[in-house]
């Protein structure tokens, strides 16, 4: 059964290599179709997951040296297949976005085969239990990302995709630095037996590679001293990839955060956490004043992304279970409702006179477009956090969960700064919907722009979510509960009765 | 031989950390290409440690760990697509800003 770690991997892979033998009109169908299978074989991982209540191993190769997995070993545990359901749900509407959007760039032969590299990138760092595949994984999804952008109908993609990429493969060798350190210490990078390794004696090598890791996932995740290429980044990328990069993709640091104070750096993660809390909270503060100041509505969506994720630290950081399951908690529901918002924000630009998001140039433009406008005002709740959608939940545990860690001081800065949400949102529903354009302004025509259908299925998501969370909670409830004991995870890929089986 | 090789990575570490930070972009893209080989020089002289002679054959005496060789060689191939695809978009972007100074490449910044 263990098997099944390998399909939301290998079915993207081999969709991608498929794609570039489709001939044009059938790609985006077939492309489609692929990652719901995908998705339909991560919920199966979550679901079998769930039924053995402990992580799925595969030693891939199946090759051991002194009882050590020498091949590379995948491993879903909890945490993993949350994070991988999360992201192919999200990924698969962004494909049925693309498949009905009217960007040039989707046109283009190669963008389904990049947009599931990207797919296999992030699976794959999902669930490798490897640190060294995590950095081929990584790298994966960077180089995809980078070249989805480069080539977008925005005219700035490429040099926001130049930005990024540097930055990232800095980030690159930072981690790659990190694996040389641990490797020179331990003699392994299995992430199980580099816990069990650090857990006995952490060397000062293992030390410079935990900062070298911490700075990695922190550009990964767009945190705030490394987040300076984001909004350019997601707000120049093509609005299918764009929704999925702000909402899934950063959420890659965020599960590197995990695993660092859950199983490779335990005793140090008080320090961590520090951190994260304090990068947190700025991230939140400076975010959110962005949002408010930003001229361009998929440039004021990618800021707020820079303050959700500050609200997924907080909670990381405050450590307790409940306040870790509280963080995942935001981290699926932030996904969601940020794809559908970005989603949203390409659809009234693709209605535009001219396709741009920029805030003069949409306003006004939802007034022909009033059903739209209901979903919009859906999404912008739920991303202030009022119910009864999803984003209240989410930020009713954080809060909740911080009144029980003590945190007080974050508590009333982030309860503050989260009002700037509602600000910056209702700002942009305003433009779009209320105000009237000025009259040397290109009159606003009816106009065709890209299919609704993935954003309104995520719309309806956040709402289903709101009011049925139960499902969620106890599943995220579980993984906290999982985190708490590192051993588990380490016993799991080490299970020394599987190994002398073999 | 081992201070050799320390000397050799700090020094590489040094030169592409300040070839980075040029204005040039072409300057700090050679910057990227050492830090790549800083790093797997790295990685390399991790494995070195236990001996010189090449693993899995008949010599006899203390075996080179071969598992940093795989390493490097998984990351130079990975460097070498990211060094290409970062010229290639050198290439775009010098052909459209006609410039090759960071600091002119800045239409984003509003």
């Amino acid at each position: 059964m263990n098997e099944i770690l390998l399909l939301p991997i290998l079915i993207p892979l081999t969709g991608a290599l498929l794609l570039l033998l489709m001939p044009n009109h059938l790609r985006g169908w077939f492309a489609t179709g692929t990652m719901a299978v995908s998705l339909a074989s991560s919920g199966w991982l979550l679901s079998t997951v769930d039924a053995t209540g402990s992580a799925l191993v595969l030693h891939s190769g199946g090759w051991f040296f002194d009882g050590s997995p020498f091949g590379i070993t995948l491993v879903g545990d909890w945490l993993s297949a949350l994070f991988v359901l999360m992201s192919q749900l999200v990924l698969f509407l962004g494909f049925v976005y693309a498949n009905g959007a009217k960007d040039k760039v989707v046109q283009y032969p190669t963008f389904y085969t990049l947009f599931m590299m990207l797919v296999v990138g992030l699976s794959g760092a999902l669930l490798t239990g490897d640190l060294f595949n995590l950095f081929v994984f990584a790298e994966l999804l960077v180089i995809a990302g980078t070249i989805l952008t480069a080539v977008s109908d925005d005219k700035f993609g490429t040099e926001a995709a130049f930005k990024y990429f540097y930055i990232s493969l800095i980030a690159a060798a930072f981690l790659l630095l990190a694996c040389g350190a641990l490797y020179v210490s331990y003699g392994t990078l299995n992430m199980a037996q580099l816990g069990q390794a650090i857990g006995l004696e952490a060397t000062p090598l293992a030390l410079m590679a935990m900062g070298l890791l911490l700075a990695t996932f922190m550009v990964k995740s767009a945190t705030v001293p490394f987040h300076f290429w984001q909004p350019d980044f997601h707000a120049a990328a093509p609005t299918a990839v764009s929704a999925t990069l702000s909402s899934v993709v950063v959420k890659l640091g965020v599960y590197g955060y995990l695993r660092l104070i859950t199983l490779l750096f335990v005793d140090q993660a008080p320090f961590i956490q520090n951190v994260l809390l304090l990068v947190g909270i700025v991230g939140i503060v400076f975010g959110g004043l962005s949002a408010v100041g930003t001229h361009n509505l998929k440039r004021m969506l990618a800021y707020s992304t820079l303050a959700q994720v500050g609200f997924i630290l907080v909670g990381i950081g405050w450590g307790t279970p409940l306040s870790i399951a509280a963080a995942l908690v935001f981290a699926f529901n932030h996904a969601l409702i940020k794809a559908a918002m970005l989603m949203m924000a390409g659809a009234i630009a693709s209605r535009a006179p001219v396709k741009s998001a920029d805030f003069l140039n949409i306003t006004a433009v939802g007034k022909l477009h009033p059903a739209l406008g209901v979903f919009f005002f859906v999404g912008a709740m739920a991303l202030a956090g009022l119910p009864p959608t999803n984003g209240f939940i989410s930020k009713m545990l954080v809060f909740n969960s911080g009144i029980e860690a003590a945190g007080y001081w974050p508590l009333v800065l982030i309860g503050l700064a989260s009002i700037l949400t509602l600000v910056y949102t209702m700002r942009a529903f305003m433009r779009v919907w209320y105000m009237t354009r000025d009259k040397d302004e290109t009159a606003v025509t009816f106009k065709q722009g890209d299919r609704l259908i993935a954003p309104m299925a995520l719309v309806g998501f956040s709402f289903l979510l709101g009011i049925w969370a139960n499902p969620l909670i106890e599943i995220t409830t579980e993984t906290a509960l999982w985190l708490e004991s590192p051993q588990a995870y380490i016993n799991a890929v080490l299970d020394t009765e599987l190994l002398a089986r073999r | 031989m081992e201070l050799l090789i320390a000397i050799t990575i700090g020094t590489l570490f040094a030169i592409s950390i300040y070839q980075i930070l040029q204005r040039n972009v072409i300057r700090s893209a050679i910057g990227i290409i050492l830090l790549g080989s800083a790093i797997n020089l790295f990685l390399l002289s991790a494995g070195s440690v236990d001996g010189l002679v090449p693993a899995y054959t008949t010599l006899t005496g203390a075996q080179a760990d071969a598992l940093p060789q795989a390493l490097v060689l998984t990351a130079v191939v990975i460097s070498m697509g990211g060094l290409a695809l970062i010229l290639g978009m050198l290439y775009i972007i010098a052909n459209r800003y006609q410039t090759s100074d960071l600091d002119e490449i800045s239409n984003l910044r509003n």
